[in-house]
Order: C-alpha cells, then structure tokens, then sequence
C-alpha cells in the first residue's frame, strides 16, 4: 500500500540550481574571502605573514570566538543575547577584586588565575540566569531581557570599578604571551571550548533540540522537548562564555576594566550573521560564526596593520555585514 | 582659535562617553540612589555662609575627585559651603541637567559647572543667572561665554605639545631619529571626534612638524574608550613597523598601551611610551617602566581656582579682577618626578 | 465498532477557557481502539483545544481524562507521546529548518553506538535512513532525506507530519485538518492511512471541514457547537446535510 505523496514542483533550471548551490554554501565563499584578505594584507605589508602577526591575529580572534559561539546558540535557538558585551565587564572587575584580593594574600599566580577564570565564569552564569529568568518566567522579549542586564552590568562594573581597572596584575600579561609557537596557552584554551562546543551544537541531542526550538518552538514542545528549560540554559551557557571571555580581557590586559567588551556584543552578532545564521532562529552553523569571526578580526587588525585612516574601519566592517546580508536572500530553500 | 578653546575642554572625560550610551538605562536607577549619598555627605547649609553648587560630570572619575579635592579645601579655607553634585558615572547633558535643576532649586549663591556639553546646559545656565546666581565654568566650558564669570580650564593642545616634547626627549631625539632613519610611533586616541583628543594630537602633531621631523606618527588607533581595544591596535602597529614610540592620549590608552609592550615582550622592550592623566595606574606603569612619560593635567588646582573666584564674585559683588578665562598649563610627570610632586599630581580617588 | 469494554480514551466534563473566551464546556465522550472518530464543526468550535488538552498542549480547567482507564494528569506534551498519544496539530508540528529525519526523530533521537554515542554524538545517517523506511510503510514517500522541510511543497509537508504521527503511535493518533493542503488525490491517500491505521487497532481521532471525507473513513462522529458537545452518534446515522445542519444549528438534533 505504498503510496505517494508528491506534489514537488518540478525543479528549475539545473544551472540556475548549482549556481545556486555554489553561492548558497556560504562556508565556501568566507572562505574564500578571508583567504583573499590574507593575501591582500600581506601583499600590502609582507610582515603580515610572520609569526608574531599569526599569534596577534589568533588572540584577537580568540577574544572574540567565545562569545560568538554564544551568540551562535542563542541565535538558532531563536533569541538574541546583548548581554554579552557588558558580561565580560562585570565579570572582569569582579573576578578583578576576588584575584586582588587572592593576591594580596600571597597566592600563587596559577592559583589566582584558576580562581579567577572560576569567579569570572561564576558572576557570568549569574548574569544569564539573570536573562533566563527575564526570558522563561518574565515572559521579557529576548532583546529586551538582555537590554536590561547590558544596561546594569555595564552600570554596575562602573560603579563598583569606579571607572578605574581592577585587580592590577602584569604577570598575568606577560603569561598570556607563552604557549606552543605561535599558539599562546589561552588562545589553546578557546579554541578547544570552542571546538567542545561547536561539536556539540551539531552533533548532539542538545544542539538538535536548539535548532527545533529556533526552528519552531511549538514543535519542539509538542515533540516533548522541555523549551524553557533549553532556553533558560542557553543563556547560561552564553553568561559562562561571556564572563570567561571577561576573565580572557583580564588575562590579556592585565587587569579587569569596566569597559572592556562595550561594543562586542554587536561585533558577536555580526559574526553571527556573516557566518550565515538566521536571525529567526533555527539555521545557522558554528564553522560559518567561526569563519565570519576570523574575517573581522583580520579586517580589524589588517586596516591598521597596513596603517590604514580609522574612519575607513567601521565602514569595511559595515560593508562585509552588507555582504552576508546579500548571502542570506540568495540562500536556496527559504520558502515560507 | 576662540572657538577651539570654546570646546576644547567640553568632551574632557572622554573615556565616559563611550560608556554613556550603554549604562543609560541603569543610571536611572543608581544615580538617584548615589546622588543621594552624595548630597547626604555634603556640608550642612548655612544661611549666614555663601553656598556654591558645583556640577561635574562622571562624579566618579577620579579626575574629578581630584578637583573635589582641591574644591573642597579651598571652601573650607575660605569659610563658604560647597555643594558637591554630578552623576557618579554618566557623563551626559541628560542625566546632568536633572542635577543642576535639583541644585538650583537649593538656592545657591554661586553655581560652578563643568557643562557636559557646548549647548544644551545654556538655557539652565540663563535660568541662574535671571535669579541672580553669577556661573562659573571648569574644565569644559558653555559655547556662550558672555554669561559665564569665569572659567577654569586645561590646555589640550599645550598638553599635546608637551608629549611630543616628552616623547622626543624619552626617544633621545638627536641621536635615535635620523632623517636616514627616522623614528616611527604609534598614536592612541578614545575618539577622533572628541574635542580633547582632537585639541591633544593637534598640539603634539603640529610639535612633531615644527621640532621633530625624523619622527612619523602612524595613524591613530581609535580605542573607544575600551583599553582591550586600544592595547589590540597597538599589537598590530607594534608587529607592522618597527616601532620605537608610542603617544596614548588619555588613561585608557595608556593601559592598552602598557600591556600591548608587556604581551609584545621583547619586540616591545625598547618602545617607549607617553601618557595623559595622572591616574595612579599610569604612574604605577610609568615607575614600573611601562610609560617614559605621563601628561597630567591640574584639576585639584582648577577645583581650588575656580572656588577662588567665586567667593571673590560673591564677596565684592562684581567680577573685577577675575580672569575671564585661566588657561592651567599641563604638567610632564617622568620616572625621575620626586615622590612629593607625584603625589600632588596623582588624579585621587578619595 | 465499540466493542472492547475498556474505552482507550475517556473525557469526562472537561472545559477550558481562554481568558473570557469559553473553549470547552463540560466535554465527555469515550474512544475505543481500533475506532475512527470523526470530529467535527464550526470554526473556533473548540476542536482543537478539544485536541490539545488530549495531547497535553494545554491542562483542562476542570474534569477528567482517562487513558486506558486509568485517570491522566499532562504536564506536556511529552507525557501523552510516553502514554502512546501522537498528534498531528492544525498549526504546524514541523520544525521548517530541520531535515524530514530530524523532524520524524524529534524528541526521540537515538545515539550512535559506541563510545561517540556515548559522548553524545546523535546517529544522524541511521535515522534519516530509518524515517525514509518508515515513512514509506505507512504508505508515505518523500523525496530526498536531507532535505529541510522548508524545502518540501506545503503537501509534503502534511505526508510528513501525518507519517511521524502514525509511525509513533502506540494507541491514539490525533489528525487536525491533515488533508490541508492537499489535492483531491493526496486527500484520499490520507483517508487509506487513516483506514489502514485502523486497521491495526488504533484508535484515530479525525478533524476535518471536508464533510464527505469524514463521513467516508469515520466509524462515529461527534459534533461540537461553541465549545458543546451537541451530537455524538455512529456514522450511519448522518447524512451530508443533517451533519452541516448540526454542525451550523439549523436543524437541531437532540442526542439526550
Ligand atoms: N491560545 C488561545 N488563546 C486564546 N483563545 C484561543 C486560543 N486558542 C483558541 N482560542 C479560542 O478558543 C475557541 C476555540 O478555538 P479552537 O482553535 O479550538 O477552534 P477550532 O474548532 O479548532 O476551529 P478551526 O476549525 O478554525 O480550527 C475560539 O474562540 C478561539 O478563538
Ligand atoms: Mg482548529
């Protein structure tokens, strides 16, 4: 009694779909175009290729890489997390006065930095409990939810810090430049969360239901999938990465300030969108953040690199926004 | 030249603007809970005594806890009462003009405020005035001087000359940079925009071309008030030229660029740095060998000065003998600065 | 066609309300195995609500629910897919940005063997082979496994949602207007899986405005009329227009 229930329509012209298919693996073409900016940044100023270089790009992509695999969850699963800008700050002065105080005490440098890598997560898993208890019993909107912890952590670090950074710390600089060649130890670190978690997103029960409940929340919960619990634990895994990233800054700059991260979250979501997620949820695919990470960072970096007017920055970055908003309306298969 | 010095002071706090527009929604929250306590702290008014409000912006900066400082002993020397008011963090019209309505409505005998900006504080400034309160201006200024007795202020562009004169010295000009080879330094600024950060590396662009032609200044990096952001551009600039100097325009440049020659290691050993505002983490960098030099500016001295001036108003009933406006040169602070003119300088976070 | 003793299903005065808006009044009726029963009436009668309280979408205000015989309490809608309910909603079940396999799995992946299964890591080929089987033996072919359903034609779409439905089903399954969508020829493939489902012993409960298909696969029908219970008889007992006549009201039939 097998039937069939078919009612495609017939398919268009076969050229039309490859090309289509070609354009439509967005994967692809970023790769292509971040190869191309490689080679144009390097043609211009051949240091770019050095190892020193290497490494600066790896970090800089490193501090941006968490919170945009954060984004990238909250994102398919359907919402949008703003917080993650000012998460880093409140996480970083917190973390800041905990390590001061730990180091005030004599504690040994690896100690402190555990410790703090611990207390960062810690104040940012507070922040997107924060969000989800906003989101899943306030009934708040996504961007409004996160409006409101931006808005007060932001707040917050600046009054605790009073403007000044926290927890002054220059070993902790001068460690951040050791590692494996040009691979520094926390730039390892990120890369291996990132990898967990980017495996995860794709391979897992967890990262399916993600993409059901971005995809259409009311299936997921019809298929039995518990949709605010979910939720709720994307913003918690998006407050972790964004306080670790706060602990990254720290680390990094040798102290906690309460202005780190002000514009990352835009930048995050940006890496996002290039990468070929849909801001309504349910698509989108970690190595396309990842690759869409990687490009701004190496514009960011190569426009000053080859000591280029600072205005002309924010308008490239605009532009390769641009760019992936014109590969999103040519994808095939949108329908509906 | 006029309208350089109008705004050059208008936009001082840079480093709180580009926070301003994140925080908003929070402030307000907190700033009536802080402003509060402000006021609770404030001495109790007296009806024999003059009173001065003074409004500042970003309260908590500690810059303008150093002009608190010299505001407030000033008061008490000369005996009249000050009520001290800004929002702690914000530094905005928005959230100052509510702050200088509340004052006023107190009554002052004289109101001293550092307008966060040019235009949208004037009409409050009128409103003073019709009640007979004389206005004074620190550090910024209102773009209509007419109805201001007297203001205080810093001069960015002598500061920007004085850091190249600092730079040149720390970089030993004569022998390092050579028209054979000329010296290469990086440039930190929190905003292109901003009429501080413009007015500084105006002073010390024109120094280089009029003094010091062996050295070429890089484009600058724009940090956004962030230091992660500032320290990020310094590490490609450190890594794309050989770099031998570096110029961060305020104190959250001077952090990115005290840990972009800390992560840089040896490529960042000989780099030398110079810095604005005397915070106590630029001059704990500048003695741990991280800054060659810092450019301080005098805000316990414009806080003193301008409380001067207004009891000399309040007292003989006119302005004469007031300056219309005192221009406080910058100070250069080295690691060779004794202890005891450090210590007058450093912004205090009281 | 009512001839097991133990009802599969059991409503006893259920209401519900949303808000002002009374849905559901005092709703009972009882469901056999291996029984279709059509349900029917006005838009915003309340069938589906009716549905969604049985699939544990919404809890019921007051009365009672029995499955087996045995009283239930939903908490989600997950409890009714445990208790071998599966139900094909009116507004989309589907998840448009997931693959037909994905969609046929949801809420029931299956990990690989072995130690990545152990990690975590979902058996993605199998099932998308599997659902491609599976749907094929309730009579349903579709093209291509990796394709998303956003890619599927709006009647490709329904097959799907009405396969998962009756390839999960353990004892009830619960169609809400599945013929939408669909042309004359593919309706009537509906109404052979729903027989077939029959069948197999059971129990289906059937939404549907297309009065002749009701009356063509239905064993019993019942009609609701704002939120009531007007009519519940065998199929033989209706005609075309003695059904839309107790659908609308115009010629009211007591079934007291
Ligand atoms: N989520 C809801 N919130 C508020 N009112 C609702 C909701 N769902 C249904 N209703 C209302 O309850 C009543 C019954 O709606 P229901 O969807 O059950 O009708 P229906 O019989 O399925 O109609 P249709 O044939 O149009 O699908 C209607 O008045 C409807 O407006
Ligand atoms: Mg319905």
């Amino acid at each position: 009694m097998s039937t069939s229930i078919d009612t495609l329509e017939s398919v268009g012209p076969s050229a039309l779909k490859r090309l289509q298919s070609i354009v439509g693996n967005q994967q692809f073409i970023l790769l292509l175009v971040l190869v191309a900016l490689v080679i144009f940044f390097g043609e211009r100023n051949s240091l770019f290729f050095t190892s020193s270089e290497f490494s600066n790009l790896l970090i800089d992509f490193s501090g941006l890489a968490l919170i945009a695999v954060a984004e990238t969850y909250v994102i398919i699963s359907g919402g949008i997390d703003l917080s993650v800008g000012s998460t880093q700050a409140i996480s970083g002065v917190g973390g800041g006065f905990a390590m001061q105080s730990l180091m005030n005490h004599h504690m040994s440098e690896t100690g402190v930095l555990l410790i703090g890598a611990v207390i960062c997560a810690g104040i940012g898993l507070v922040v997107g409990a924060v969000n989800a208890v906003l989101i899943t019993k306030a009934n708040l909107v996504p961007f409004v939810a996160t409006l409101v912890t931006l808005s007060a952590g932001a707040g917050m670090a600046l009054v605790f810090s009073r403007g000044a950074p926290i927890g002054q710390n220059p070993e902790a600089v001068a460690w951040s430049a050791t590692g494996i060649g040009p691979f520094t130890w926390l730039v390892i670190i990120v890369i291996s969360i990132t990898t967990i978690l980017g495996i995860t997103l794709h391979v897992s029960k967890y990262g399916r239901n993600n993409f059901a409940i971005g995809s259409n929340s009311f299936a997921a919960r019809a298929a039995g999938i518990n949709v605010k619990r979910h939720i709720a634990s994307v913003y918690m895994l998006s407050g972790i990465l964004a306080g670790l990233t706060g602990m990254f800054f720290y680390i990094r700059s040798g102290a906690g300030s309460p202005q780190v991260g002000a514009s990352s979250n835009l930048v995050a979501i940006a890496a996002v969108v290039i990468g070929g997620a849909s801001l309504t949820g349910g698509v989108g695919r970690i190595t396309g953040t990842l690759l869409g990470a990687g490009i701004l960072t190496i514009v960011t970096d190569g426009l000053i690199f080859i000591n280029v007017q600072p205005t002309w920055n924010q308008v490239v970055v605009a532009a390769f926004i641009a760019l992936a908003a014109v590969l999103q309306s040519i994808r095939p298969g949108l329908r509906s | 030249m006029k309208r350089e010095s109008l705004t050059s002071g208008a936009l001082k706090r840079s480093r709180w603007i580009g926070a301003k527009a994140v925080i908003a929604a929070s402030l307000a929250v907190s700033s009536i809970a802080i402003v509060g306590l402000g006021s609770a702290s404030q001495a109790g008014a007296s009806s024999k005594k003059f009173s001065i409000a003074f409004v500042v912006g970003a309260e908590a900066d500690p810059f303008f806890q150093s002009m608190y400082v010299g505001a407030h002993a000033e008061a008490k020397k000369l005996g009249v009462t000050l009520i001290w008011q800004g929002d702690p963090v914000d530094y905005s019209p928005s959230t100052q003009i509510p702050v200088v309505q509340q004052v006023l409505a107190e009554k002052p005998s004289a109101l001293v405020i550092a307008p966060t900006d040019t235009k949208a504080l004037e009409p409050y400034v009128a409103q003073a005035i019709k009640k007979g309160i004389p206005v004074f201006n620190v550090d910024s200024g209102d773009a209509n001087q007419k109805n201001i007795t007297s203001w205080v202020t810093g001069n960015n562009v002598q500061g920007g000359t004085a850091a190249a004169d600092a730079l040149a010295s720390a970089l030993n000009y004569s022998t390092t940079c050579t028209s054979a080879s000329p010296c290469t330094v990086a440039v930190g600024v929190s905003s292109i925009t901003t009429s501080t950060d413009a007015a500084r590396l105006k002073g010390f662009d024109a120094q280089l071309k009029a003094k010091y032609p062996n050295i070429t200044a890089l484009n600058p990096i724009v940090s956004q008030s962030q230091s992660s952001v500032a320290q990020q551009g310094f590490a490609q600039d450190i890594s794309a030229h050989h770099l031998q100097g570096i110029f961060a325009i305020d104190g959250t440049d001077a952090e990115g660029a005290a840990a972009a020659i800390t992560a840089a290691g040896s490529a960042g050993a000989n780099i030398k740095v110079v810095g604005y505002d005397a915070y106590a983490s630029n001059i704990a960098s500048m003695q741990g060998g991280k800054i060659a030099a810092i450019i301080s500016q005098q805000p316990t001295l414009e806080g003193k000065d301008i409380i001067k001036y207004a009891v000399q108003r309040l007292k003989q009933g006119n302005a004469k003998g007031i300056p219309h406006l005192l221009t406080l040169a910058n100070i250069v602070l080295t690691p060779t600065t004794s202890q005891a003119t450090l210590n007058k300088y450093v912004y205090t976070a009281s | 066609m009512s001839n097991e003793l133990q009802p599969i299903i059991e409503l006893r005065d259920i209401s519900k309300s949303y808000g002002s808006v009374k849905a559901l009044i005092d709703v009972s009726f009882k469901a056999y195995a291996g029984e279709v029963i059509g349900l029917v009436g006005d838009n915003g009668a309340g069938k589906s609500s009716l549905i969604k309280v049985i699939s544990g979408v919404h809890a019921q205000d007051s009365g009672h629910l029995f499955v087996d015989g045995i009283e239930r309490h939903w908490k989600s809608p997950h409890d009714s897919m445990e208790a071998g309910i599966e139900t094909l909603y009116q507004d989309s079940g589907l998840a448009p940005d997931l693959t037909i396999g994905a969609n046929i799995f949801l809420g029931r992946e299956r990990r690989r063997r072995g130690l990545l299964g152990r990690l975590g890591f979902l058996d993605q080929r199998g099932m998308e082979r599997e659902a491609l089987t599976e749907l094929e033996k309730v009579g349903i072919s579709v093209p291509a496994s990796k394709r998303t359903v956003s890619q599927l034609s709006g009647g490709q779409r329904q097959a799907v949602a009405i396969g998962r439905a009756v390839m999960w089903a353990k004892h009830v399954i619960i169609l809400d207007e599945p013929t939408n969508h669909l042309g004359a020829r593919q309706s009537q493939e509906v109404l052979k899986v729903i027989a077939a489902a029959r069948e197999q012993g059971l129990c289906v409960l059937f939404i549907s405005h297309t009065l002749p298909h009701v009356l063509e696969v239905s064993d019993r029908i019942i009609v609701l009329r704002l939120g009531r219970v007007v009519r519940d008889s065998p199929t033989a007992e209706y005609t075309v227009e003695s059904l839309l006549g107790t659908i609308t009201g115009l010629s009211e039939v007591t079934n007291n």
